[in-house]
């Protein structure tokens, strides 16, 4: 028979029938559901330019290795591969590798018995601080400040920078089914330059015959000066453990060494016989005024500033532990963790280059070594009851021997020791909840902490302080009330009480009141003694101070409609301080309140947004003269929209703005009648805002150029201004004594457009 | 071609077509309720997927995409060992006004109890070493439970991606939320940080679920030349990073709870009297006469780096010397 078109037409219509009939549609369900069920992969190659200069960009390119040029490439990908038959995954991913924050990895994993992965991460983190300096050997460990420094503003410029590289190896194995073997091994780099500094005011026993007084014109007393350290380390971590379970027992034995390896032992800086100083401009109380000449029985500023500057040592840390939990019974569970860690630092001083003077021993010989313990109980001894409890007992040995670093004061000088850090830290929590009606948890706790801390030997300098305290112990109250389950309406309201006092103060005051007092160095003396004794004057470390502490939190989670939220947070804690003196920290305030909100206008289509005010405050004060309430308030909304205009179509986009202003208001401290004190206050009442703002808009637009193929734009525009008066005020940057001046951009803005090319493959 | 013979070959295809579905149609019900239908993505899921389909809204197949979509793996999970055998969710009651719910659900208006969305994950995940301390946590303790942060229907967990992590934990944390766009943070907006590097939400032995026994132990890991010890050693950067420190972010370089000399002032009596801290060009006479002609001026402990101009070495110094001047102030 002759076949014709017509026939054919036929016979395939038959054919379409017969399949029909028998396979209804399985062709289109088989597609699908291998879109919706194995692991996707994709490459996404593309470009991105941004608007602007290095200026403009440093505070958006701080660390996202965007700042200096003005085109970059666009490349990330993510493979994801499984043997469906025997679950075996095969990851390889790249992100950022067109830019110098780029990290990638690689790992096998049979799921349920082996893995091994192999990472690589670079972090590059910019100042946002430009630096104007005539310093030679930029980069160095002997920077150099030439004799003939140039202007203000007429140096180099120099962007201090770090990067880290680092390589990560990891593991485990099931060695059977109750057995498995972890391990992870990281190693670091940093390199890089860091904003540093060297100052120093001469005492007149170091440059005897130097400085006859603060106005000499002869001799310079003092310099401040900025030198970029140099950052050349690396950070060493080994992480090994075995894990051991059966039906109630599950136990972690293992080992975590730390090893931190520095290139660089120290730093030198070569000074010229000569400086400015630069406050006010044409100062007639100096020019540029010598720095050097010998003194009798001491040394120059020129030579004191030139001295060694330590960077810091080697050093290591080996800790074995075992951590573990017990189910007692099907409601009560017990866990715990004992651990000892054993951490040196002997670096020797001849090898860093600190060989000034005679040493008193090759190295420190610095020893730490900590035990913890720590256990925990959970019970519902009735189903609506639950207890918990914990205890942490942690004892810090400082093992370091004590010999002679310090000498202070013109012949015959004292001479001081190195100070002990060891301290003992013993903290406990009771805490009990009940569900009560309507889904309502009722909470009710305990907590305490005491801190023993290792108190200076005779013969130990300690700058500055007034007192020390041998220990600090504080108890804690909390409630609250939450509920978890409701289809309307969820939140927390809480309540946390502290109260924190402590040994005796252990005195280090010296003056003539407190002699007169019947003080002595090292004596311990109450709260009230202190006070009395040194006229209320002098400041005590705020960490040992007696401290009343309250918190209050309040959350609530609202879901008027199945496709609204709205989430509202509110949140205070105050801290109040009582040291023996009205000098130092006196009281903090922290308040912050937020509102959220989620709306889905339809299955395409969402909304969010959010509102939030932060307030802090901080009142100190200081017996030179002056009380700060330096009070902080930020101010943070955003808004966000994402949806699906069309089935091809993504698109989405949020903008956000953040508001941080802090105010320094000064007001004269209790007793203070200098005129000058008074007169400035009166005139200028504190220091000028620092304020922070920011805009963001984030906004992306995909198109499926096929199914499996989007192509990506994305547009960002940041804007940013810092007002700050720690480098410039009113136009006037502060000047180092070499005429190094560092400056930023106030007002900075970005805008960035990148598109990519998305490729997805299974 | 004679129009009668065309209108043959046209009524041959269309009583073909319509035969080829009539056969279809009732073979398609025939086959359900004769041969089972098949599991989608897990063992036994056919009870589920019978209605949750890759038609479904909420992407329930997806979990395909994940290790618990892995059937090779004898231990992954059954829709029903998560969601409970839900029998009258599967086969709603004649007399059921509504479709019950299933068993056990876990999303934001269900009824299951905290506890026990979260035990059913720990059946599986309780023998973990990051997860020892789940029991008495701070976040269990408040009930949050796995599924609060976690998504297991999805092949984009954004909790356990470190680019979108944050935007989880601020659900909560709002706090953070703010500070971590100040000018000094850490990495995390940029996406090479997040919060897990440093906290372990799964409960810890360290305070503030710190992921190593203390604070520190926790920032050493990244700046382990701080650790020390030192010749001379600052006993407050030994005790714990935040006392001077706000890892969140903040307006201050380095991170600094406050400038100085506002935050040094906090424990140290500052050098000279009625020095007002002050800036080049707000002083009176009196202030300037003091202020700028010391090392220890005003001016030179409000602005650059404030105390830090000269007492450099502030986490201590392993600077040996006994030549004055000796560095037990940090100078060098």
């Amino acid at each position: 028979m002759k076949t014709t078109n017509k026939t054919l037409d036929l016979v395939s219509t038959l054919v379409a029938a017969a399949l029909l009939a028998g396979t209804g549609t399985a062709y289109a369900q088989d597609e699908d559901l291998v879109k919706l069920t194995q692991p996707e992969s994709y490459i996404g190659a593309g470009i991105g330019g941004q608007t602007g200069n290095p200026s403009d960009r440093s505070i958006w390119g701080q660390y996202n290795g965007m700042r200096q040029d003005d085109v970059y490439l666009l490349f990330d990908f993510d493979y994801n591969k499984r043997d469906d038959a025997t679950g075996q995954w095969t990851k390889i991913y790249g992100y950022n590798l067109g830019l110098d924050t780029r990290e990638a990895g690689i790992s096998f994993e049979k799921q349920g018995d082996w893995k091994l992965g192999l990472d690589f991460n670079q972090l590059v983190h910019r100042e946002i601080y430009t630096v104007n300096s005539g310093m030679l050997g930029y980069g160095s460990t002997t920077p150099t400040i030439p004799a003939n420094y140039p202007a203000p503003g007429a140096g180099t410029e120099f962007n201090p920078k770090t990067t880290r590289l680092s390589l990560g190896l990891n593991g485990d194995k099931w060695l059977n089914k109750a057995l498995q073997f972890q391990f992870n091994v990281k190693s670091e780099d940093k390199q890089g330059t860091r904003s540093w500094g060297r100052g120093y005011d001469c005492a007149s026993y170091v440059c005897l015959g130097q400085i006859g007084n603060a106005t000499s014109t002869t001799r310079q007393r003092w310099a401040v000066l900025w030198i970029p350290e140099d950052i050349d380390s690396n950070i060493t971590q080994v992480d090994a453990k075995l894990n051991f379970h059966t039906d109630k027992l599950f136990l972690s034995g293992g080992y975590y060494g730390s090893f931190y390896n520095n290139k660089a032992g120290n730093m030198r800086l070569t000074v010229p016989g000569s400086l400015n100083n630069p406050f006010p401009p044409n100062s007639p109380f100096f020019g540029s005024a010598p720095l050097s000449g010998a003194a009798p029985g001491g040394t120059s500023l020129q030579n004191v500033l030139q001295d060694p500057m330590a960077l810091a040592p080697d050093n290591q840390a080996h800790q074995f532990y075992l951590t573990g939990t017990y189910a007692f019974t099907p409601t009560t569970r017990g866990n715990f963790k004992a651990a000892y860690t054993h951490a040196t630092q002997n670096s020797s001083f001849a090898s860093m280059g600190l060989t000034d003077g005679t040493q008193p021993t090759n190295d420190l010989g610095g020893e730490l070594n900590t035990l913890l313990l720590q256990a925990g109980l959970t019970a519902h001894p009735i189903p609506k009851l639950t207890l918990n409890a914990n205890i942490l007992y942690e004892d810090r040995k400082d093992k370091t021997p004590l010999a002679v670093y310090n000498i202070e004061g013109a012949a015959p000088s004292t001479t001081w020791t190195n100070t002990p850090i060891g301290l003992t830290k013993t903290t406990g929590k009771v805490e009990a909840s009940y569900l009560l009606p309507a889904m309502i948890k009722g909470t009710l706790g305990v907590n305490y902490q005491k801190i023993d801390r290792d108190l200076p030997a005779p013969g130990v300098e300690v700058a500055g302080l007034t007192g020390l305290r041998g220990n600090t112990e504080e108890w804690g109250i909390r409630g609250e009330l939450r509920r978890s389950i409701s289809e309307t309406i969820t939140g927390a309201v809480s309540y946390e009480y502290r109260d924190r006092d402590g040994s005796d103060w252990w005195n280090l005051c010296t003056s003539a009141a407190c002699t007169a007092a019947g003080l002595v160095y090292g004596g311990t003396y109450p709260n009230g003694t202190m006070q009395s004794a040194n006229n209320d004057l002098g400041a005590y470390p705020y960490m040992l101070a007696d401290r009343k502490q309250e918190k209050i939190r309040a959350s609530a989670d609202w879901l008027p409609t199945e496709n609204l939220s709205i989430q509202f947070v509110v949140q205070n804690q105050s801290d109040r301080y009582a040291p023996p003196s009205s000098a130092g920290l006196q009281k903090t305030n922290m308040t912050t309140y937020s509102v959220d909100s989620s709306l889905a206008l339809s299955e395409s289509w969402k909304l969010t947004a959010y509102a939030s005010l932060g307030e802090q405050k901080v009142h100190t004060g200081q017996n030179t003269g002056y009380r700060a309430s330096i009070k902080d308030t930020t101010t943070a909304f955003g808004l966000g929209v994402v949806g699906k205009p069309t089935g091809k179509l993504e698109i989405g986009g949020k903008v956000s703005y953040l508001d941080d202003v802090t105010k320094y208001p000064f007001t004269l401290y209790d007793g203070n009648t200098n005129a000058a004190a008074i007169n400035q206050i009166n005139t200028y009442g504190g220091l000028p805002n620092v304020a922070y703002r920011e805009f963001r808009l984030n906004a992306y637009g995909k198109y499926a150029l096929q199914k499996n193929a989007d192509i990506r734009v994305d547009l960002i525009h940041f804007w940013a201004q810092l007002h700050d008066y720690n480098w410039t005020y009113l136009g006037v940057p502060f000047t180092y004594q070499d005429n190094t001046t560092v400056s930023i951009d106030p007002n900075q803005q970005v805008t960035f457009l990148g598109v990519t090319y998305i490729y997805k493959f299974k | 071609m004679k129009p009668r013979r065309l209108l043959t070959i046209s009524a041959l295809h269309g009583i073909a077509l319509a035969l080829g579905i009539a056969i279809a149609v009732p073979a398609m019900a025939q086959s359900e309720g004769k041969k089972p239908r098949p599991d989608l993505v897990l063992t036994g899921d056919a009870k589920c997927t019978r209605c949750h389909d890759e038609t479904e809204d909420y992407p329930v197949l997806a979990i395909g995409k994940t290790k618990h979509g892995t059937r090779a793996d004898t231990r992954t999970p059954t829709c029903t060992k998560c969601h409970g055998d839900s029998e009258t969710h599967a086969n709603k009651p004649a007399d059921a006004i509504e479709r019950p719910a299933p068993d056990r659900a876990f999303g934001k208006r269900s009824k299951t109890p905290m506890a026990e969305r979260s035990a059913v994950c720990l059946t599986c995940h309780q023998n973990s070493a990051t997860r020892s301390h789940w029991d008495g946590s701070t976040h269990q303790t408040s009930e949050v439970a796995c599924s609060t942060c976690h998504q297991i229907h999805t092949g984009h967990d954004k909790v356990r991606d470190k680019r979108t992590q944050p935007t989880v934990c601020f659900t909560c944390h709002k706090e953070q939320r703010g500070q971590i766009d100040r000018p000094s943070h850490h990495p995390i907006p940029e996406g090479k940080m997040t919060c897990s590097d440093c906290h372990n939400p799964h409960g810890s032995v360290g305070p503030k679920l710190m992921n190593r026994d203390t604070i520190n132990d926790v920032c050493y890991t990244c700046h382990m030349e701080k650790r020390g010890p030192f010749v001379h050693n600052h006993e407050p950067v030994n005790e714990d990073c935040s006392i001077c420190h706000n890892p969140h972010g903040t307006v201050t370089p380095t991170m600094l709870k406050m400038r100085p000399p506002f935050l040094c002032h906090s424990c140290h009596t500052p050098h000279s009297s009625n020095n007002i801290p002050s800036v080049n060009g707000q002083q009176v006479t009196g202030i300037a006469s003091v202020g700028n002609t010391t090392g220890k001026s005003a001016t030179n402990y409000a602005m650059a780096r404030g105390c830090l101009n000269c007492h450099t070495q502030v986490h201590g110094t392993n600077n040996p010397s006994v030549m004055n001047p000796t560095p037990q102030f940090n100078l060098r």
